[in-house]
């Protein structure tokens, strides 16, 4: 070795594996311009320079520098392991990103500007976008299997309201939806629901509308019937179903991607920030479809006041129900609700009812949520069900319209309540 | 992805003390030495000066005597180092809309595997991202394809149920050889051979049995897909044994029922006391006993297990143990889960590298043999494929 090579000569310690044994050999490795010198107490090797590979840098990890024989040295960080052919150069930029903290703090407020953003304003901007260009084939496919499912499991009887009383709701039903884009689509059907499900409305995807009976009978006038219809139309109107599929799956893979690390070191609530957000969307969605309603309400002449005064028999009714399984002692009667409201994918039913007041403008006398202003005599009714094994229904139809508070009127345990969506 | 601490080429890298004696320190780098110890080389990740063990090492056969020597598993990691890492990778796959979360997992595998480190030599990630990319994209095909079917078309679920539980054995099995493949320590890589229909009639018919026996075959079933997978597993051409036993699993599983059957006399008595003051407050009195037997199974199954099947495992001529303890886990979890909760996630890294750390410090390796049993063979590439589609579905068995 001349003395002008000497100088520019760079020698590092290595530990050398030759990928047949897993015993190792310490050796040094000497390189100059172009080639590299491997000795060891076994080995003497020569390669070219450029046939080298330095595995990127890790955190503060030893690297390896890969030999064109398979063989391969162990070595710890070192500047001039980056004077060598490198693996893989765009990973030396991230790696070289990873070091900065000034890098690291920048995507902690990026990531922090951008989840938020995102879900206030990009996630439910873009599924407003989107769902209108979603065939509409698609979802009345889904909307009538759904129906299916519910009819076939129990949850669904076909309805026993008379005929002129359904007709008479239909009429308004079309009335209430007569010049709206989706009328074409809206279909309004009856069902007489499982207890577990009372008096409720439901919007199916592809703009089916099930009206339990239990509703029907609830509703004192034909006006609040049709604001709770015009809710229910609301959320067809604005696709709200599909919307929710789409925002609630987003949110889902950006939950599983943040919290995916965490996931098995003991966080066992990694769920629950997805059931947070896709709770607020939901309140979001019946705050938009409460606000819906309470538009066309008034353009057909009624006053949202109508959505107020049927909220309220809801909420005595699920109260009602509350108190009776006190009564009976069961202690388990739903009343997470402190808890768990903010988990609800309602608003809470106190702030629908005073926006709907708002909306209706001068306020009128709350109506005491069980007088006696039925519009039609619930006996009548109980005796048009008629069937057998139809009676607890019929008892419960009974106590639904009679002043008189009963223990026997069960609200579905743990269900949110009578609310309809 | 569960950061498993049962064995696999995942959960091998991972951590333990400076302690490490001065006899375990290097009789797999024995044959080196002479004029330039190991450790010379790697001095600056090495925790004990190798002047000391020099002189040992040198005089050390070949053939190591019977007697088991034990070498301590080091985990390296710190959080300070790990938390860029992990927040520069997390927000560049969501600014990517997730493509770069292929180029991501490899930084952070490699992270866990190079700061893991074996009588000084750390283990290596291999794996490329655009395999791992490729992988991904048709996985989430797939889940695209359920997603749709249990959201829109809803009674051909059960045919794509079906589809799936067909390529399930399929998925564990490549799931299983792209990781040991891909996972390499002294330039030496793992593998894993085991096939479709083993892994087929292991899964189905053991499951089958299990509810024909009203889950009694339960931890039989466990131990025999354990097994299996570990059998099938090998590094340097020496497959696994293992010889833990169903009943093994059994005494851990009936442990966990007690757990929480406790728990549930604790919450029913707590229960009707929270309620006998006020009934809201039910909920309030009864999630964190939920919660803390939760963890508890959660860690007592975690811990034990892992242990069972470590120190039941072997590989040639190597042994391990496993002392994880279960209080000591719980409590890892349940300031992790406190610690993650109160910095909105932010801790992330901290609880990921304690936890790995804490595996690595209960883990040892034991050499009862020669090492020269260990011979590399010849490599070959394997789609990742299968190995997405495990994470993607969370099936994949890892060992």
């Amino acid at each position: 070795m001349n003395m002008l090579t000497a100088l520019t000569t760079t020698s590092l310690p290595v530990l050398h594996f030759d990928g047949q044994t897993p015993q190792g050999e310490a050796a040094t490795l000497i390189w100059s311009e172009r080639t590299a010198k491997l000795i060891g107490r076994r080995t003497d090797a020569q390669f070219a320079l450029p046939q080298l590979r330095v595995s990127p840098r890790v955190g503060s990890a030893d690297r390896f520098i890969a030999l064109p024989d398979g063989g391969q040295l162990q070595c710890a960080d070192h500047a001039l392991l980056d004077r060598l052919p490198q693996e893989s150069r765009t990973e030396d930029v991230v790696a070289w990103l990873e070091r900065q903290w000034g890098v690291a703090l920048a995507c902690v407020a990026l990531l922090a500007a951008g989840l938020v953003a995102g879900y206030f304003y990009g996630l439910p901007a873009a599924a407003e976008y989107i769902a209108p260009r979603v065939p509409m084939a698609y979802e009345q496919h889904v909307g009538e299997q759904g129906l299916t499912m519910l009819d076939n499991q129990d949850w669904f009887q076909p309805t026993k309201l008379p005929t002129e009383k359904r007709q008479r709701i239909l009429e308004d039903f079309y009335r209430l939806s007569a010049d709206l884009p989706s009328a074409s689509r809206l279909r309004l059907e009856f069902r007489l629901a499982n207890p577990a499900i009372g008096a409720n409305a439901f919007a199916l995807p592809g703009g089916t509308i099930v009206l339990t009976d239990q509703m029907a009978r609830l509703a004192n006038s034909p006006e609040e019937l049709s604001a709770i219809l015009a809710h229910e139309i609301g959320h067809v109107e604005l696709r709200h179903t599909l919307r929710h599929v789409l925002q609630g799956s987003v949110a889902a893979l950006v939950a599983a991607t943040l919290t995916g690390d965490a996931s098995g070191v003991g966080l066992v609530v990694s769920g629950l920030p997805l059931l947070l957000v896709q709770a607020s969307y939901s309140r979001d969605f019946e705050r938009e479809a409460d606000d819906f309603a309470f538009a066309l309400l008034k353009r057909r002449g009624y006053s949202p006041h109508f959505f107020a005064k049927v909220m309220e028999r809801l909420e005595h009714r699920h109260d009602k129900g509350k108190q009776a399984h006190k009564q009976q002692g069961d202690n388990e009667a739903g009343d997470g609700s402190d808890i768990f409201s903010f988990l609800s994918s309602h608003p809470v039913t106190k702030e629908r009812i005073a926006r709907a007041r708002a909306a209706g403008g001068i306020a009128l006398p709350a109506a005491p949520a069980h007088a006696n202003e039925l519009g039609q005599s619930p006996e009548n009714e109980a005796a048009e069900d008629g069937d057998e094994d139809d009676a607890e229904e019929q008892s419960s139809t009974t106590q639904e319209c009679t002043p008189e508070p009963d223990a026997t009127e069960i609200a579905p345990v743990g269900s949110p309540g009578a609310k309809f969506c | 992805m569960w950061v498993d601490t049962t064995p696999s080429p995942d959960a091998e890298p991972t951590s333990a003390p400076d302690n490490v004696p001065d006899d375990a320190y290097g009789p797999l780098t024995q044959p080196l030495t002479e004029s330039q110890p190991a450790s010379q080389s790697t001095s600056q990740s090495t925790p004990q000066p190798s002047t000391a063990t020099n002189a040992t090492r040198k005089t050390q056969p070949i053939t190591l005597p019977e007697s088991a020597q034990a070498i301590k598993l080091v985990f390296r990691g710190t959080a300070r180092e790990y938390f860029p890492i992990w927040i520069v990778n997390l927000f560049l796959s969501l600014a990517t809309l997730g493509i770069y979360s292929a180029w991501a997992k490899v930084r952070k595998k490699r992270y866990f595997y190079s700061h893991t480190t074996l009588d000084g030599t750390p283990f290596q990630y291999l794996a490329q991202p655009l395999p791992i990319l490729k992988g991904r994209l048709i996985a989430v095909t797939f889940f695209a394809i359920y997603w749709t079917t249990a959201n829109f078309f809803l009674a051909n679920l059960p045919w794509v149920l079906l589809v799936m539980a067909i390529i399930a054995p399929w998925v564990v099995v490549r799931s299983a050889v792209f990781n040991a493949r891909y996972s390499a320590y002294r330039n030496l890589t793992f593998d894993f051979d085991g096939g479709y229909w083993g892994a087929l009639k292991v899964i189905y018919g053991w499951a089958l049995l299990t509810i024909l026996t009203l889950g009694i075959a339960f931890s039989w079933w466990q131990q025999r897909v354990k097994r299996f997978m570990v059998r099938h597993f090998s590094f340097g051409g020496q497959a696994g044994e293992f010889d833990a036993t169903g009943g093994q699993y059994l005494v851990t599983y009936i442990m966990a029922g007690l757990i929480m059957l406790g728990a549930g006399i604790v919450i029913a008595a707590v229960g009707f006391a929270a309620a006998a003051i006020k009934p809201r407050y039910v909920p309030m009195a009864i999630l964190p006993v939920i919660y803390v037997a939760y963890l508890l199974s959660f860690a007592l199954i975690r811990a034990r297990l892992g242990n069972l099947v470590w120190n039941h495992t072997r590989l040639g001529p190597l042994g391990f143990r496993s002392t994880l303890d279960v209080r000591k886990l719980a409590w890892i979890y349940f300031t992790n889960a406190l610690g993650l909760v109160a910095s909105v996630g932010l801790l992330t890294p901290w609880a990921v590298i304690r936890t790995l750390k804490y595996r690595a410090d209960n883990m040892e390796v034991l050499l009862h043999g020669d090492l020269s049993q260990f011979v590399g063979g010849a490599r070959t590439a394997v789609a990742a494929t299968g190995a997405e589609m495990g994470e993607i579905f969370d099936v994949d068995l890892s060992l």
